[in-house]
């Protein structure tokens, strides 16, 4: 009634592959189906839009679409000598098309942005290109010397791409000089790479911050019994679940002239006169700690609770001072929650807008702010895809790291 | 054998492809027969029960319920009721809803489901907690709770995977006996999965020892015991002396071996391997002291006491053959032994039994 | 605590207390603004500022009045409900899907479905402003849910995988050799067992809608101008009492939202351990 003793097979190891995967397809088809709602509609309200984003921020073709004879005509122009007739024919010509069919606007806009006052130029061209006759070229600098000026033309071959490098350069404070080649922006000139500055400075002092605050706040909430330690969680999420705003306004009314904070600091006779608190630096770090320190606490706290406090007792029996035993024994186990919160924290805070905005002075602003100035206010769509994409790859470079070390898993969220 | 109940047909078991967990498995379980499938973690014993429970299709083979092949039948058709280690008791239904699951899943009426919920919590002796939930009943209660409603709807089978796993050591004794009982009073078919080779000999029928994927053995708990077919089931079950050697020569079903120690032993020839080494398997109740009585036609072996120690119903003596342990169960009374001091030890040739050399350590 | 602490050096019990005193002020930091602001809300006067000038709901009744803060308060729980729905439902069923077995590529799915939550939601909301105008999407209440959903969607699939984390799968097994057929086996065990995860996913979904103020400025006309899209004019307006008592007001909603939660953890805890 017995077989015989053998050691593991290993034989027929790719028979035996191809039977476990047939097996294992109608499970993974299972799961597919399950997160295919989830995957359409990141798809179209995620990914795709990202995707357009990233495409608007080197893509602009509206000067070429309106112009498209010229647009291709100067991609044979050299760049070094006003080009020949030929071309200040075909402005004359395609201006006054795009004038008549409205597409001159967008187009000048477009050109606009690659040299100031090209905009009014284009559309001065454009109502004046029925009175324009041969020989273009007088008659165009007749209508406006500005036609006569090498830059000139240099702008229109820029803008006759349908792909532009300007928006990104411009972004970093980077520009094109005449002739090719890439130059930083005179230092007096520079916007972006100060408010990446900004963005970075206040994303670390608030990181930093928070894990000195938060830290302490995360132990001593382990260390409490199960139910005061339950309170305390409850304590540091509620404010988790109150609204940006609301604590955002708490802290305007607070920090205000008027406020509590200064009439308790004069009545204590600790300051003469009321401190500007709030609409500077100082008011954004405090507003923006009280928002981002449970998002430190959480996954520290669920850390630390993880750790047996046999460890510590251990460290004590083996002669250990309650401080050493911490050092040596309690934090290093700390480390990957408290890793996890601060990165958490970082990346939060580099996409910060509507605190600063409402919070912060004009030199406190973040490059989430340009963004929105871009956007909603001047309409650039193009600079405001630019600093997107750059503001993206600070994200894309510590997301990584957080996925590694941390991951979505120590985010708990109640 | 009439036909059985369940039989495994040459199945096969990967999980990535490289590994067979189950290898050319072929198995038949008797329809009312209480069959253990025994063995160390990691040997395919649970693979086998998922198997059979619809829960792993395998990757080879087939396995038939009642002649019928299970390939396309599956978990929630095949009718078999099964015990799960944790017991899996819905925690947010009660007892009597826990119990009532299967019945109502097979759209029976209400009248009909009291009464056999009557008739199940009578037979685990569960009366009166009909309304608690899984969490606030004891480990035992949640254990019965477990086997009713295995075995409420009647099923043609009832799996049971490790299912005294997480009770506590008196507990679980009362529980062996409980279930064997309602086994003997049900004659159901039940396949029980444990590592405990000793609930396994005391509970089963029969019992299928598992080891790196294959049957090793299968056979009644007694002859399991007796007449182990291999050095792995011998050391997996009960204690076991194992002394190295070779075989010099046969006659008929015995053989005689020339042990590492120099001295000639003749045994029960069973399973030695080609070149002729092999491990004489003895039991350690089936060693005695030698008795200066010159009629015996036992093997000699001499050792060495190394210590003897007190288990209340019988003393232990521990001793070296060379360099081979030895350990043998002494009655009571027997005493006055020195670490050190030289004796011969005597086990009739009927109980040495010639094993297969095989290095597997056994936990 | 009540129990007798062990001996501790002079050094350890500063470094004890300093600890101690850091998380104390932390905790107070965090509660501080809104307990402090709240009675503003109550102000006689029009300043908020202490000392109260009276008692009065004035700013209630303002908050109340007909404009503009009640139809921003329809806009915003209509555009919730729906958010929570769509990002449940899909959330839900996602994070099943990557729990249910393994695959290639679903540590880059699981990313994916986490990836609106770390980028800053400036980019998500001008990203979905450029991809949805063309289609007549930006001022429309479709467009704001499909974006709120794409942010409401990660918290939904972490609540609902940590939920199915600690789910005991020999539960489904159970079920099935008790004779339920997969469907059966998943609206009679699995779905009650995670039901308070998936609320608490819902519940966080519906939060994310109503606190969004970015993605509003991007897409929403004053049709669907929501209740902190208000708010955000008004603060960079002028302050006044209605601002806090509308504070007040929200933060209340926010406490029973977190009451919900909690009791549902701690039923759900309490079904699981023995008491």
């Amino acid at each position: 009634m017995s077989t015989a003793v053998a050691g593991t097979a290993v034989a027929g190891a790719g028979d035996l592959g191809r039977k476990l995967a047939r097996a294992n397809r109608a499970k993974q088809v299972t799961a597919f189906a399950l997160l295919a709602p989830a995957l359409l509609l990141m798809l179209l309200a995620f990914v795709w839009p990202i995707g357009a984003l990233l495409t608007n921020a080197v893509h602009a073709p509206e000067f070429r679409d309106a112009v498209p004879k010229l647009a291709a005509w100067m991609e044979g122009w050299d760049g070094e000598a006003l080009p020949d007739e030929a071309g200040f024919a075909l402005v004359a010509e395609e201006f006054g098309r795009a004038f008549r069919d409205r597409s001159l606007p967008r187009a000048s806009t477009r050109l606009n942005y690659e040299r100031g006052g090209m905009r009014s130029l284009a559309m001065k061209t454009g109502r004046g290109a029925p009175r324009l006759a041969a020989p273009y070229r007088e008659s165009l600098v007749a209508l406006d010397p500005a036609w006569g000026d090498i830059a000139t033309w240099r702008a229109i071959a820029n803008a006759s791409t349908w792909l532009t490098p300007r928006f990104v350069l411009q972004a970093l404070d980077l520009q094109r000089v005449p002739g090719g080649g890439i130059q930083a922006v005179p230092p007096e000139n520079r916007v972006y790479l100060d408010r990446l500055q900004v963005t970075f400075t206040i994303s670390i002092v608030v990181t930093l911050v928070c894990a000195a605050i938060g830290y302490p706040m995360a132990y001593v909430m382990a260390m409490a019994g199960p139910n005061r330690g339950r309170l305390l969680f409850l304590l540091v999420l509620l404010p988790f679940w109150i609204s940006l705003l609301v604590r955002t306004a708490a802290w305007v009314v607070l920090l205000q002239k008027e406020g509590i904070v200064n009439g308790a600091l004069l009545a204590l006779g600790i300051i003469d006169e009321p401190q500007q608190l709030i609409f500077n630096r100082f008011g954004v770090y405090v507003a923006m700690v009280h928002i981002l320190l449970p998002f430190l606490v959480l996954p520290l706290y669920s850390v630390m609770k993880s750790i047996p406090r046999d460890h510590v007792r251990a460290a004590a029996s083996l002669g250990a001072t309650p401080a050493s035993a911490f050092v040596t024994v309690y934090f290093p186990q700390t480390v990957p929650g408290l890793g996890a919160g601060c990165l958490l924290v970082f990346i939060l805070s580099i996409g910060f807008y509507i605190t600063p905005a409402l919070v912060g002075g004009s030199r406190d602003q973040m490059l989430s702010s340009l963004i929105a100035e871009n956007a909603l206010g001047t309409a650039n769509w193009g600079l405001a895809s630019a600093l997107a994409l750059v503001l993206l790859c600070c994200v894309a470079v510590v997301y990584p790291v957080f996925g590694r070390y941390a991951g979505a898993k120590n985010l708990r969220l109640g | 054998m009439t036909e059985p109940l369940v039989s495994f047909r040459h199945v096969e078991k990967t999980y990535d492809g490289r590994v067979n967990v189950v290898q050319a498995l072929n198995l038949d379980i008797a329809r009312g027969e209480f069959l253990t499938l025994l063995g160390p973690s990691g040997s395919g014993k649970t693979t086998t029960l998922m198997m059979l429970a619809g829960f792993e299709a395998p990757t080879a083979g087939e396995i038939f319920l009642a002649g019928r092949s299970l390939a396309s039948v599956p978990a929630h058709k095949r009718s078999m009721g099964m015990v799960f280690q944790n017991y899996a008791l819905f925690p947010h239904m009660t007892v009597a809803e826990n119990l009532a699951y299967p019945l109502r899943r097979r759209g029976m009426a209400k009248g009909a489901i009291a009464e056999a919920l009557g008739r199940a919590v009578e037979m685990v002796k569960l009366g009166g907690l009909e309304a608690r939930y899984p969490a606030q009943l004891s480990g035992g209660q949640q254990q019965r709770v477990a086997v009713a409603r295995a075995l409420i709807f009647q099923p043609d089978l009832v799996l049971m995977d490790e299912p005294l796993g997480a009770l506590d050591k008196n507990l679980r004794e009362q529980m062996q006996l409980e279930l064997k009982h309602l086994h003997a009073q049900l004659g159901t078919t039940v396949v029980y999965v444990t590592h405990d080779q000793s609930e396994a000999l005391t509970m089963s029928d029969r019992v299928a020892v598992f080891h790196e994927g294959m049957v090793q053995q299968l056979d009644t708990p007694d002859a399991m015991y007796e007449r182990p077919a291999n050095s792995f089931v011998a050391n997996f079950i009960g204690e076991n002396n194992a002394l190295p050697g070779k075989v010099e020569g046969r006659d008929g079903d015995f053989c005689r071996v020339r042990l590492e120690t120099g001295e000639l032993v003749r045994a029960t020839a069973v399973n030695t391997a080609a070149d002729g080494r092999t491990l004489v398997s003895i039991r350690p109740e089936r060693l005695r002291l030698w008795a200066d009585d010159g009629a015996e036609a036992a093997n000699r072996i001499a050792a060495k006491v190394v210590e003897t120690i007190y288990f209340g119903d019988h003393i232990r003596l521990h001793a070296m053959a060379g360099a081979v342990p030895l350990m043998l169960k002494l009655p009571l009374g027997t005493a006055g032994f020195a670490p050190g001091q030289a004796i011969a030890l005597a086990c009739a040739p009927g109980h040495c039994r010639a094993l297969d050399p095989a290095p597997d350590a056994v936990a | 605590m009540a129990s007798p602490r062990p001996y501790r050096g002079p050094a350890d019990r500063i470094g004890g207390g300093l600890v101690r005193a850091v998380a104390a002020l932390g905790f107070v930091f965090m509660l501080a603004p809104i307990l402090a602001v709240m009675p503003l809300s109550f102000n006689g006067g029009s300043y908020l500022s202490y000392p109260l000038q009276g008692v009065s709901w004035q700013w209630y009744a303002a908050v109340f009045a007909a404009r503009p803060w009640m139809p921003a308060l329809w806009n915003s729980v209509t555009i919730g409900a729906a958010t929570t729905v769509l990002a449940t439902v899909t959330g839900t069923l996602a994070a099943y899907g990557l729990s249910y077995t393994e695959f290639p590529g679903k540590r880059a799915i699981g990313a994916l479905l986490i990836s609106p939550m770390v980028v800053p939601i400036v980019i998500t909301a001008l990203a979905v402003y450029l991809a949805f105008a063309p289609f007549g999407l930006v001022n429309s209440f479709t467009g704001l849910v499909l974006a709120h959903t794409v942010l409401a969607v990660p918290f939904v699939v972490i609540t609902v995988t940590a939920t199915l984390h600690g789910f005991d799968r020999t539960m489904v097994r159970a079920a099935a050799s008790l004779g339920a057929p997969p469907l059966v086996a998943f609206a009679t065990v699995t779905l009650p067992l995670t039901a308070p995860g998936i609320l608490s996913g819902a519940v966080f979904a519906f939060v994310t809608s109503f606190d969004d103020v970015v993605v509003a400025l991007f897409l929403a006309g004053p049709e669907q101008f929501t209740v902190p899209r208000r708010m955000f004019n008004a603060l960079r307006d002028k302050l006044d009492p209605s601002i806090v008592a509308l504070a007040v007001f929200l933060v209340t909603i926010s406490i029973f939202l977190l009451a919900t939660i909690e009791l549902l953890r701690w039923r759900s805890e309490r079904l699981r351990s023995r008491p």
